[in-house]
């Protein structure tokens, strides 16, 4: 097998040749230039996915750290209740975890998972952190791709131990048992046995911690075949901290070996047990630590896929009791004689379970990881409880409908098909997302020709077709006909819908098929378009020792398929086996045109074929040989049907390649998926950069662009789909904009969408809940360097050149976005004793206003749009009703805080005047009675009571308030009775108003004469402009319904809740 | 005379460019102190820092989805505190006078002064503490500790990273523009009731006031929230006379008679 890091001379020579032209001088894309732009996390984590690692600190029961296949290490400080993810900027792939029993603090991982399914991403080395999980070093052995296990010294704890399984798909020297004795700063290779054999697991005995166990095993996958055991394969044992080890075999089955698990009894340590894979796979006992072994189960779970189910825990208090993870979870309470719990159906949690924490103080309590997430039981794994806060789900791939909002279809491993809306009230829940699959999940779509539809497939190319009213699925996979050749479908075979016929399908098997019938009838529409080798079809014999013929090493298959945007009859299909095949008539004539492909070599797997959407002629592919050891990117473009090909491939992209897109408005704008991130290009590949915003180091396994909102919808296979809203902006994104030190750019109108007053309700802190897009428009701008100095922020005008909002500006190097709520400001309210469920100002009128950047001195100019929302239903006559009506409250409730602060600076001031006068003093008396008479048309008008919450009291305020936050809320015209009461309160307020005019002409006036007669200061009251802006007085008690109290609490903490870490400094 | 830090700073940052390409190749042999020298610079020099006696910044809170409440701050030395801010004609207080931390948060109904719990009280004497120069200025006479962790881009800006340890144990990271030395960002834990809370902070808008230059943009939010709230200020004044009581928890109000109200 060929190294993963030595590349040709010729090749390294031809890919600076044909390097493309973006390699000019001039300001380059960096992974900065994105900013603050974030992709939005959506989850879901209702069905989460494989966990591998588990450890947590003894006696603390609330932290605890999850490793995952391919989603990184997230850590609870709480028992489990939240999860947040600590591993972003590394590595997803997670082999082994161990927080050290003397330092909770320090935490060590070993990267690359050991559970090596066919779709295992990669790890590099070994992590250290000494902060509890903020931070994170490597300390080396990047090499040995994936860590099946870690061991630290519990009386050394500078010394560890690891287990490195090594590179999966070619021979390594890099794998065997590694030893630090200073805290990772060197390393030995204490146990190698050749470049084919790993170590599968290492267990360490907690008394003695000289004596080591280490399973070794001989194993290699390729694209179309997996062999488990080799001569290499046996149990060792090490009596000596790891320097000397010797293989024990006295109990042990004689013959070759395959996988190897083993652990120890932490209640007494000379038992010892291990799964040995064999030609009769069993569970083994050692009562003498390690040396000699006697026979136990062999029930379904001990023999259950060892290359998958390969770990064993033994219960801290009871050396009798050992947990096997395997289909379901099996234990043995008779030290590993018989396990129940074997086959399991039926179990309320995932199937295939890879991890297990006992808690050694409450061995009743038992953490358990599977393909579908993080499960605890209280009650020694008799009930599951499942932990709904883990979004690690392992997506295939994603498409889109047209729905407002739309809503993410895809496919995940070994958890079935969904789709879920890409934004709900409330953000997006678990609840939110609809099952349309079964088994493991690849391509889904919604039918584009009738929205009760939908499609999905599970491995090997089984095509569904779900009505989801009903749930009913046909399964509508074509067969070979009488006569011809089987079908070989790959694990993940292609289903793509024709971008220019709605209902007409593709499916590649070996040969592609088409459906103009939405799957009820398929025609071939080509030959063999793979090489047909038959020494690549295998997979009947797959698995080693362990037959595993999943369809997962179904090979010679069709992979990709893509037809032109631009013209139906130009189809292009990749395959698993190095064919990337052109058809100019729609299938009728077949040309190969992989061999000219930068990069490429007989048999790559081509991963994914981007038919361009600006020319027919133009098309990018992803080649991904990392089943044969070759990590790097492949990647290419071509301009005339594959005739020739140049290579996009930068320095800067790491990882092998799963997906290229190519935006549809902007021929500029790629986007490239590897194993370790998103990548971005603005200028059709000549340089890259990887997009950090909120995006984990995480496969990217498919991207899709939404045409009619502009947003990227990221599938990640570990992190679930994520999306970037709105690729205007990046679109705009030129090398002559990154000259420049700040910059406008355009983003899409801002929808006033119509808001859901109903749906979440409280949930606890357990669930994930993906993020909504704020109601607001975007406004996205460049800065070349960070503001510092002076202000930053954004105004914008309305069409008498006004500002009517002003939002602080964000300060990073690169893109920033803020949001405008698209609204005049709240409404005012006078000071009174009652909050008013009234937070948001009328909405601004649709159309074009223009926005300002100012930066110190600098002033930058645009325009943003406003537009309605496509599913307001109202008519323009009652959203003209709703705004005449809304408008007039607002403007009479800016009038009524004027009225009440007018009332209550003449009460004050009439008290303080009166106050200074001799007790008996006539013109005191008057003033007094003016105080009074103020006082009593303020308490009219606003709730005083200071009886608490729930006063209940109403007066005009809270009963204009709450009508016009009624109106507000709806689009449409308000009712008869809304209007009615409308126009009693607004000449309520007119009352009002006249009474305390005739108060300020009458006896107001008069007090007035007799003050300057005395010479006196008159009393003045303070005119609207005098008052605003500003605040409005003092404090006085509150009254909210308890309802419309947690509706405020929800939505706007800071209210509720002492401020939050309010803070002017640092 | 007025624009004397802004000038220092342009000349520091033309030096700072200047020097670049010699000290590209030499590793950073900066200190803390050093750093932080230049830090106290910047900002209008250390003594003229110590010797602000009160401050009073007025502005504005932005709370995200349009809401705004006008905001004030008063600020005594060492570390008493007032904040307020206004919503619907109703204003919250939180305030601390150097012993006793105390709020008035009557957007549900409660008028009467409290005693702040652990997780207020903690949050507002670090606003006294901190609210006009940060944990850096006088931070050994202060018991903190201030370590160089290192030196990255983060956001794209080149910058010192600083972890400061405080008196009482809670722990954050600091970044420093190299070219300014100004505070630009902090991230840090607080512990409360035995718990980490994680925060970050983004500072900016630095401005000159009465010849020091000093943020006028605060943005605070829970690690990793996708929105938090913004400070804005727009006056800040130093040394402005401010009486005792301002900090100090008003006494109950003697039980008035309310009108019972209905309903």
């Amino acid at each position: 097998m060929r190294a993963t890091t030595s590349l040709p001379p010729l090749l390294l020579l031809s890919l600076l040749a044909v390097a493309p032209a973006g390699a000019t001088e001039g300001p380059r894309v960096t992974s900065d230039t994105f900013g603050a732009l974030a992709a939005r996390a959506l989850g879901p984590a209702v069905m989460s996915g494989r966990i591998t690692a588990l450890d947590a600190v003894p006696g603390d029961p609330l932290t605890l750290f999850v490793g995952s296949a391919s989603g990184g290490v997230w850590r609870s400080t709480d028992g489990g209740v939240t999860f947040a993810p600590v591993f972003d900027e590394h590595p997803q792939s997670i082999g082994a975890l161990r927080v050290d029993p003397s330092d909770p603090k320090t935490v060590w991982v070993g990267t690359g998972e050991s559970c090596v399914r066919n779709s295992v991403s990669i790890g590099d080395g070994v992590y250290r952190s000494t902060d509890g999980g903020d931070s994170w070093t490597h300390l080396g052995l990047a090499g040995t791709e994936r860590i099946a296990a870690l061991a630290i010294d519990p009386k050394q704890r500078d010394t560890v131990y690891v287990c490195a399984l090594g590179p999966l798909w070619n021979a390594s020297e890099e794998r065997g048992v590694y030893r630090t004795r200073d805290g990772g700063k060197s390393w030995e290779k204490v146990l190698h046995l050749d470049a084919d054999t790993g170590c599968s697991d290492l267990a360490i005995d907690p008394q003695e911690p000289r004596i080591l166990y280490a399973g070794m095993w001989t194993h290699r996958r390729s694209p179309d075949f997996f062999r488990s055991g080799g001569k290499g394969s046996g149990l060792y044992r090490s009596a000596d901290g790891g320097t000397t080890w010797e293989r024990v075999s006295t109990g042990l089955p004689a013959g070759e070996l395959g996988r190897i698990a083993v652990a120890v009894a932490p209640s007494r340590p000379s038992v010892v047990y291990a799964v040995v894979e064999a030609k009769k796979t069993a569970l083994y006992r050692s009562d003498d630590t390690g040396r000699t072994w006697s026979e136990g189960s062999s029930g379904f779970n001990v023999q259950a896929r060892p290359f998958y189910f390969a770990h064993l825990f033994v219960d801290p208090r009871d050396h009798d009791t050992v947990y096997k993870p395997g289909l379901t979870l099996s234990v043995s309470t008779d030290g590993g004689r018989s396990m129940s719990g074997g086959i399991g159906f039926g179990a309320s949690y995932h199937s295939d379970v890879h991890a297990l924490w006992i808690d050694p103080r409450d061995p009743k309590t038992i953490w358990m990881g599977t393909d579908g997430g993080l499960y605890v039981s209280r009650d020694r794994a008799f009930h599951w409880a499942f932990l709904p806060g883990l979004p690690i789900s392992q997506f295939y791939h994603v498409s889109f409908d047209m729905a407002v909002p739309y809503n993410v279809y895809g496919g995940l491993q070994d958890n079935s098909s969904w789709t879920g809306p890409s934004q709900s009230a409330g953000g997006v829940e678990n609840r939110d997302w609809e099952n349309i699959g079964t088994g493991d999940g690849f391509w889904a779509y919604a039918d584009p020709t009738d929205s009760d539809f939908a499609y999905s497939m599970y491995q090997g190319g089984e095509v569904l077709r779900v009505h989801r009213p009903t749930g009913e699925v046909k399964e509508i996979k074509p067969f070979a006909a009488s006569g011809e050749e089987e079908l070989r479908f790959n694990w993940n075979a292609p289903l793509v819908l024709s971008p220019n016929d709605p209902g007409t399908l593709y499916l590649g098997a070996q040969v592609l098929f088409r459906s103009r019938d939405r799957g009820d009838s398929w025609q071939r529409i080509s030959p063999d378009l793979t090489t047909d080798d038959p020494a690549r079809q295998r997979q009947r014999e797959s698995g080693g020792l362990t037959i595993d013929n999943s369809t997962a090493e179904n090979n010679t298959t069709i992979y990709t398929v893509a037809e032109s945007p631009r013209d139906r009859d130009v189809l292009w299909v990749g395959t698993d086996d190095g064919n990337v095949q052109v058809s100019r008539d729609g299938g009728g004539s077949w040309t190969n045109v992989a061999a000219g492909i930068p990069g490429w070599r007989a048999g790559t797997w081509v991963s994914r074929i981007e038919a361009s959407p600006h020319d027919a002629a133009t098309a990018f592919v992803t080649l991904d040989d990392h089943r044969r050891g070759d990590m790097r990117p492949h990647l290419a473009r071509t301009a005339d049907f594959g005739a020739t090909w140049v290579s996009l491939v930068t320095p800067e992209i790491e990882g092998y390649c799963w997906v290229v897109r190519q935006d549809p408005v902007n021929p500029d704008l790629l986007f490239l998926g590897t194993e370790l991130g998103l990548y971005v290009s603005i200028d059709g590949g000549g340089a890259w950069a990887r997009f950090k915003g909120n995006l984990p180091r995480v496969a990217v396994h498919d991207l899709a662009i939404h045409p009619r909102e502009h947003d990227l919808v990221i599938a990640t296979h570990g992190r679930g789909i994520y999306i970037l809203d709105d690729l205007t902006p990046l679109r705009a994104l030129t090398a002559e904009t990154l000259a420049r030190d700040a910059a406008l750019l355009p983003s899409r109108p801002g929808r006033q969408t119509v808001l859901a007053s109903v749906g979440s309700w409280f949930s606890g802190d357990a669930e994930f809940v993906g993020r909504n897009l704020p109601e607001a428009a975007p406004i996205v701008y460049w800065l070349k360097k960070r503001h510092l100095f002076g202000d930053l922020k954004v105004e914008v005008l309305d069409t008498e050149g006004r500002v009517i909002s002003t939002i602080p500006g964000s300060k990073r190097v690169g893109l920033n976005r803020v949001e405008w709520p698209m609204r005049m400001d709240p409404p005012k309210f006078p000071p009174s004793t009652q909050l008013t469920f009234a937070f948001t100002g009328p909405r601004l009128p649709e159309g074009e206003y223009a926005i300002r950047l100012v930066r110190g001195k600098e002033v930058l100019e645009s325009t943003v749009a406003l537009v309605a929302d496509p599913r307001n239903p109202h008519s323009t006559a009652d959203r003209k009703a709703k705004s005449e009506a809304e408008l007039a409250l607002y403007h009479r409730l800016a009038d009524l805080t004027h009225l009440v602060e007018s009332a209550l600076a003449l009460r004050d001031g009439a008290r303080t005047r009166a106050a200074a006068l001799p007790a008996g003093d006539r013109l005191g008396r008057r003033l007094r009675g003016l105080a009074e008479q103020a006082e009593s048309l303020r308490t009219a008008l606003v709730a005083t009571s200071e009886a608490g919450w729930i006063s209940g009291e109403e007066r005009l305020k809270e009963k204009l308030g709450n009508l016009y936050g009624a109106i507000n809320r709806f689009e449409g015209r308000p009712t008869t009775s809304q209007l009615a009461r409308m126009e009693t309160l607004l000449a309520e307020l007119t009352g009002a108003e006249q009474r305390f005019r005739g108060l300020a002409e009458g006896d107001l006036a008069a007090a007035n004469a007799e003050l300057v007669r005395r010479r006196l200061e008159p009393l003045a009251l303070p005119t609207r402009e005098e008052r605003e802006p500003g605040g409005t007085g003092p404090v006085a008690a509150g009254s909210l319904s308890p309802r419309d109290a947690k509706r405020l609490a929800a939505r706007f903490p800071a209210l509720a809740a002492p401020l939050f870490g309010l803070r002017t400094s640092l | 005379m007025k624009n004397r830090p802004l000038a220092r700073l342009a000349g520091l940052a033309l030096v700072a460019v200047l020097a670049c390409p010699l000290l590209a190749g030499a590793a950073a042999a900066e200190s803390v102190d050093e750093i932080l020298a230049r830090n106290y610079e910047t900002k209008g020099g250390l003594a003229k820092l110590q010797a602000v006696r009160s401050a009073r910044m007025t502005g504005k809170m932005m709370m995200g989805q349009g809401l705004e409440a006008p905001f004030v701050l008063v600020w005594a030395r060492p570390d008493k505190v007032r904040t307020e801010f206004t919503f619907q004609g109703m204003t919250g207080i939180q305030a601390y006078d150097g012993a006793v931390g105390w709020q008035v948060m009557p957007f549900l109904g409660k008028t009467e002064p409290e005693t702040m719990g652990e997780e207020e009280l903690k949050s507002v004497r670090e606003m006294g503490e901190d609210a006009l120069e940060g944990p850096l200025v006088g931070w050994r006479e202060k018991g903190h500790t201030v370590e160089l962790t290192g030196e990255e881009e983060v956001e794209g800006t080149p910058a010192w990273r600083l972890r400061v340890t405080k008196k009482n144990g809670d722990v954050s990271t600091v970044w420093l523009d190299k070219e300014s030395a100004l505070e630009f960002k902090a991230e840090g834990k607080r512990t409360v009731r035995g718990q980490e809370m994680e925060f970050e902070t983004a500072i900016g808008d630095y401005k000159e006031v009465g010849g020091l230059l000093l943020a006028h943009s605060i943005e605070s939010r829970p690690k990793g929230a996708p929105q938090g709230q913004v400070i804005l200020l727009e006056t800040i004044e130093l040394d402005p006379e401010v009486p005792e009581a301002t900090f100090s928890m008003p006494p109950p109000k003697p039980a008035a008679a309310a009108p019972a109200a209905g309903g």
